[in-house]
């Protein structure tokens, strides 16, 4: 099939786009905005739950989240021409109490202020304070995370609480990671069908139940729920067109009149119906999400998936035909862009130090292989990127899906739009290797092409429950797994986490190390795998979610089974073992040192690893670390040490039996992980200091280790392969000297095309800014390979002369 | 000229996106036969290896003292100094380093390792990069340049030189059927205030600039935009002229002089003439640009 033509006067057209008034005005509130936190929704989850005593556990939830959505606190500001909040502050959020328990401790403070997420808290009046404390009073102890915490108590002792204290794996269960929470919802579905018809879906399965004298009355209840959940839905949006209606009723400037008459009308219309129009499409989807994040308000992101194809008749259509001006349709979207990037939610302890993000991820992924097997990058690809270059903000993920047929203008404007955004948006993925991970692992052509990104880099499928994360593992520190090893087997917190594989002062071999780093992972890993699969049987006896499996999951609707009971066919496992560069680059160090050079012995390196490189020595053994190998410079020597490692955890994952479920995937994200990950690491022989960050993304090399230059780190990548896994996160950054004129965008467009051409799975740019220069003058041997170029001139950064760094540094205020 | 099979590399540079088309990897050869004020690299002119030292990472932790063979090195009082007549710049300090405050300009290579170096980042060159031999003056080491265009055009790789154009004749004619685009630099005009800069007359320059013009070399003449040396309206005027005396599409490249190379002069305790000499305003080089347009003379400016 040829490829759907380009209108390239529509793409000029986008390009001398900006953002309008009124998202100029919401940006500017959204600044401004304290971040506040609404006790709201948790006044009817007590109220419901304590009606609805006795009955089942699914319709029970289903009239928990109706209960909600008939009742909370709506609003309407300003600046919306599309209703759906899950609250009715410009940013806000709510608590999940129902659903996590007594997840917060700050409830039980004095202080009334609660950290809602990294760097931002919200003070509570007595009232609010009351209702989330009574919350915690019905709910806490008896949620569905914290009866797998005792399960698992059961079994293991203090064990799984010690693991988590070290930092060896993540997330705690009350993080509310549950089976599809984090993941894409129908879009398509529920623009093209309406929910109307998901109820009568349902209601035919009910009838077809009591038809066929069915026994199994679990499903009976699913499809009750899901018909409850989608009424309530149908319910909230006629509740947010009889504001538009009141507001425009008192409103006296007849522009927002007229736009408030046209929220009311819309939001009669959908999602109860099929939108027959961008603005009716977006409109469903900002209630539908809204909906899904008030059923669930933790990490319930609301991703858009792959917004430019579900989006795309709807736009084309009306743009072509003339029924909305591509300024309305780009401001449109800007808005449901910007809300959704914006929304935050009340994080626990552990997600706190984990994803260092202020809000909750959501996932756009723009372009990649259609069903007939062609590019299908289209001019809304090229909208959302001109648009999330104009917004500026730092969510949503955006991702560009490369493959051999990526039209080169989508590249460009991608490439313009990391400039636009000092770097890292949007992110490129490699589209043939992710479906060929897909279709290797027995998923069909048509449901692969699908995949859409969960979280960073993670990828789901819209056809499956996605698991990942939910059972509390998805990050699996092989840097920790080191640190049990080099400390017979205890962590950072002393406690003894591992096998006691042996003083490594007594390590006569490197071999022995290395063994010893094997024995400690496998132990963990099994231990952190059987701890899932009990958390996987506990979870669903406790909270079912009724409305996201009903919007999520075609085969939630055909089998009658919340997305909480995995099912064989459709639940999909998946596991982020990370920090495999760190591991590689302390292994490769040990190894030169004490057993290939001799220039240590191993208690000397232990105790100065144990000092934390304080001490006589200390500082220069950290040099002499420091100065071994390292990942990223095309050395051999290391480059396979990292594949073996790889190849290694990846082999063990795929030991374990999983079944009846699919095995683990695996798909080594990073995100902001590595500040976390290294919260669980003492100092190690690559020259890190103890709790230190670990290295960025899940392939990048060492902070500033990658002295060869840009093309040595894809070599070094490319040598290792990673081939197991579907993802991985490869971070470079350039100085903005590299990409100041057209032509240099155009070969980083080259270069981004060799590295995937050449088999490379993800990579992501980043502008150093005017801030990380002046960091790398203050800290020269975390910076060692910002390279300058200027002109034929070129130069490590941190060897220019302090005059000349200033120079630089002045330079990159002048970057566009 | 020394061994035809070897040469000293100050550097071999991947992704070099400023000189020639595409994304290249540049060769620089140490030694040249100028000595330009303005020079940026100057670690690439004499043609003998050296030890660079970057103060603001030395620790003083004396490991380099220790290492040197000769004994060259001494700290008076805690600042470090290099007996360069008893250096010899074997790099054993630069080992001992654990604050990468040494460094050491200038690596003997064969014409095979340096293919190689070069032929690691083959994916990237399509569809018009490849290797730029630079430096210093590459062609003054024209059989080895010559040797390893040979060997990258066998393998598909395109080549391109980058010369001060200061070079026999010969040594030009030895790589110009090997290399796909010259790229050329015209510094200055006049014949004095060019030996005045760069210690050598230009009339090989300009000589051999049309030499290879009349080979039909695709070449890009380059000019190092130096304020107050060479940014006047005769100068400009004189070289929009040579270079429409030799090209039919005449057209040249700015490069803004830039301060950046002051940290090497320091490195290599080497006097720079023009420290105190400030970067041009965006506004004038914009004028010098459209003054070269107005003289018949296409002209963009390298960034």
């Amino acid at each position: 099939m040829a490829q759907t033509k380009i209108d390239e006067e529509l793409l000029r057209r986008i390009d001398a786009l900006e953002l309008d008034e009124r998202i100029l005005a919401w940006r500017k509130a959204m600044r401004a905005a304290p971040w506040k936190l609404f006790a709201d929704r948790e006044r009817y989850t007590v109220a419901s739950w304590r009606a609805t005593e006795g009955e089942d556990i699914q319709i029970r939830r289903a009239k928990l989240v109706a209960n909600i959505l008939d009742n909370i606190d709506i609003a309407i500001l300003d600046f919306d021409a599309l209703a759906g909040r899950s609250t009715p502050g410009v940013i806000g959020a709510c608590t999940a109490i129902d659903v996590c328990g007594d997840y917060i401790p700050d409830l039980w403070k004095d202080t009334s202020e609660v950290n809602l997420t990294l760097n931002a808290s919200a003070a509570l009046d007595e009232e609010s304070l009351e209702i989330l404390r009574e919350s915690a009073r019905v709910f806490g102890g008896k949620t569905a995370p914290e009866m797998a915490d005792k399960a698992w108590a059961e079994v293991l002792g203090t064990w799984p609480k010690d693991a988590t204290d070290a930092k060896v794996k993540d997330p705690t269960l009350d993080a509310g990671i549950f089976g599809q929470v984090t993941s894409v919802p129908m879009w398509g579905k529920l623009l093209s069908k309406g929910l109307r018809s998901y109820i009568g879906e349902a209601q035919g399965h009910i009838d077809a139940f009591i038809q066929n004298r069915e026994t199994d009355i679990d499903r009976l209840y699913f499809w009750k729920s899901a018909v409850i959940v989608c009424e309530a839905i149908i319910k909230h949006a006629r509740r947010y067109a009889a504001l538009a209606g009141e507001l425009a009723a008192a409103e006296t400037d007849p522009a927002r009149r007229t736009q408030l008459l046209e929220i009311a009308e819309t939001c009669m219309r959908v999602p109860e119906h099929p939108a027959r129009s961008f603005h009716e499409a977006l409109q469903s989807m900002a209630i539908v999400s809204a909906c899904k994040v008030l059923e669930h308000p933790m990490h319930n992101n609301p991703h858009w998936g792959r917004g430019d194809q579900y989006l795309y008749p709807y736009f084309i259509r009306d743009i072509t035909g003339g029924r909305v001006s591509l300024e309305k349709a780009s401001s449109l979207l800007a808005e449901l862009i910007g809300r959704w990037g914006t929304q935050i939610f009340v994080t626990n302890e552990t997600q706190r130090e984990s994803h260092q993000i202020n809000f909750a991820i959501n996932n756009v992924l723009l372009g990649g292989l259609g069903q007939d097997g062609e590019d299908a990058s289209n001019e809304l690809s090229y909208l959302f990127l001109h648009m999330v270059g104009l917004l500026q903000l730092s969510s949503p993920t955006v991702g560009v899906r490369w493959n051999r047929k990526t039209p080169d203008w989508l590249m460009r404007k991608a490439i313009k739009t990391n400039l636009a955004t000092k770097g890292g948006i949007p992110l490129f993925q490699n589209d043939e290797n992710m479906i060929r991970h897909y279709t290797d692992d027995g998923i069909p052509y048509e449901e692969a092409v699908e995949w859409c990104g969960l979280g960073c880099v993670y990828p789901c499928l819209p056809s499956r429950a996605e698991h990942y994360g939910a059972e509390g593992i998805a990050g699996f520190n092989l840097a920790a797994v080191l640190h049990l090893a080099l400390h017979n087997g205890r962590g950072v917190t002393g406690k003894l986490i591992g096998l006691e594989t042996g003083d490594p002062a007594d390590f006569e071999s490197f071999d022995a190390l290395y063994d010893a780093f094997k024995q400690q992972h496998r132990y963990v890993l099994y231990r952190a795998f059987w701890l899932a699969a009990i958390a996987r049987n506990v979870q669903h006896k406790y909270m079912r979610l009724p409305l996201i499996s009903t919007i999520g999951l075609q085969a939630s609707m055909d089998l009658g089974q919340d997305v909480l009971i995995p099912h064989p066919d459709y639940a999909m496992f998946g596991i982020s073992d990370r920090a495999i560069i760190d591991v590689a680059d302390a292994l490769i160090a040990v190894k030169k040192l004490v057993f290939d050079d001799g220039k240590l012995t191993m208690a000397a390196l232990m105790a100065a690893l144990n000092a934390n490189f304080d001490g006589p020595r200390g500082e220069e053994i950290r040099r002499m670390c420091l100065k071994q190998p390292k990942f990223g410079n095309d050395i051999d020597e290391v480059d396979l040490l990292a594949k073996d490692i790889s190849e290694f955890s990846a082999g063990v994952i795929k030991s374990y039996d999983n079944a009846p479920f699919r095995p683990y995937m695996i798909a080594r994200e990073g995100l902001a992980w590595h500040y976390y990950g290294g919260l669980g690491v003492g100092a190690l022989p690559n020259g890190r200091k103890a709790l230190e960050p670990l290295d960025d993304g899940s392939i990048s090399p060492m902070r500033g280790a990658d002295t060869n230059g840009p093309t040595a780190v894809i070599r070094s990548v490319l040598k290792a392969g990673f081939e197991d896994s579907y993802a991985h996160v490869l971070n470079q950054k350039f100085t903005s000297s590299i990409l100041k004129s057209p032509e240099s965008l155009d070969k980083l467009v080259t270069y981004t095309n060799a590295f995937f051409k050449n088999g490379g799975t993800h990579i992501q740019y980043n502008i150093a800014d005017k801030e990380e220069l002046l960091e790398a003058k203050r800290k020269p041997e975390e910076h060692r390979d910002l390279i300058v170029r200027i002109g034929g001139f070129s130069a490590y950064f941190v060897q220019l002369s302090p005059e000349i760094q200033d120079d630089v540094i002045n330079r990159s205020e002048h970057l566009l | 000229m020394g061994d035809v099979k070897r040469a000293l590399i100050t550097n071999i540079q991947g992704y070099s996106i400023h000189d020639g088309p595409g994304i290249r990897t540049v060769v620089f050869f140490k030694g040249c036969s100028l000595g330009c004020a303005w020079c940026a690299n100057p670690e690439t002119i004499s043609p003998q290896p050296q030890i660079g030292f970057i103060g603001n990472l030395c620790a003083r932790c004396g490991k380099c003292l220790e290492a040197c063979p000769e004994n060259a090195v001494s700290m008076d009082e805690g600042k470090h100094r290099v007996d360069d007549s008893s250096c010899t710049a074997c790099g054993k300090c630069v080992d001992a380093c654990l604050y990468g405050a040494l460094v050491r300009y200038g690596r003997e290579m064969t014409v095979e390792e340096v293919f190689a170096a070069v032929r690691r980042d083959r994916m990237f060159y399509e569809p018009d990069g490849g290797v730029t031999a630079s430096g210093g003056e590459p062609l003054l080491r024209a059989p080895f340049v010559r040797a390893l265009f040979e060997l990258c055009r066998a393998d598909g790789i395109g080549t391109c030189v980058e010369t001060s154009g200061c070079a026999a004749p010969e040594q030009l004619l030895e790589v110009l059927p090997v290399t796909g685009h010259v790229l050329f630099d015209l510094k200055l005009m006049d014949p004095g205030k060019h030996r005045q800069y760069t210690r050598q007359s230009n009339e090989m320059i300009l000589q051999n600039a049309r030499l290879a013009a009349a080979a039909g070399a695709d070449i890009l003449f380059r000019v190092p935009l130096i304020p107050t040396v060479n940014d006047d309206e005769g100068n400009i005027r004189q070289t929009a002229e040579f270079v429409k005396s030799v090209l039919k599409q005449p057209a040249v490249q700015l490069m803004p002089y830039h301060r950046l190379g002051d940290s090497k002069y320091r490195a290599l305790n080497a006097p720079n003439r023009l420290a105190a000499l400030e970067v041009m305003a965006p506004e004038r080089l914009e004028a010098v640009r459209r003054a070269f347009i107005a003289e018949g003379v296409d002209c963009t400016i390298s960034r």
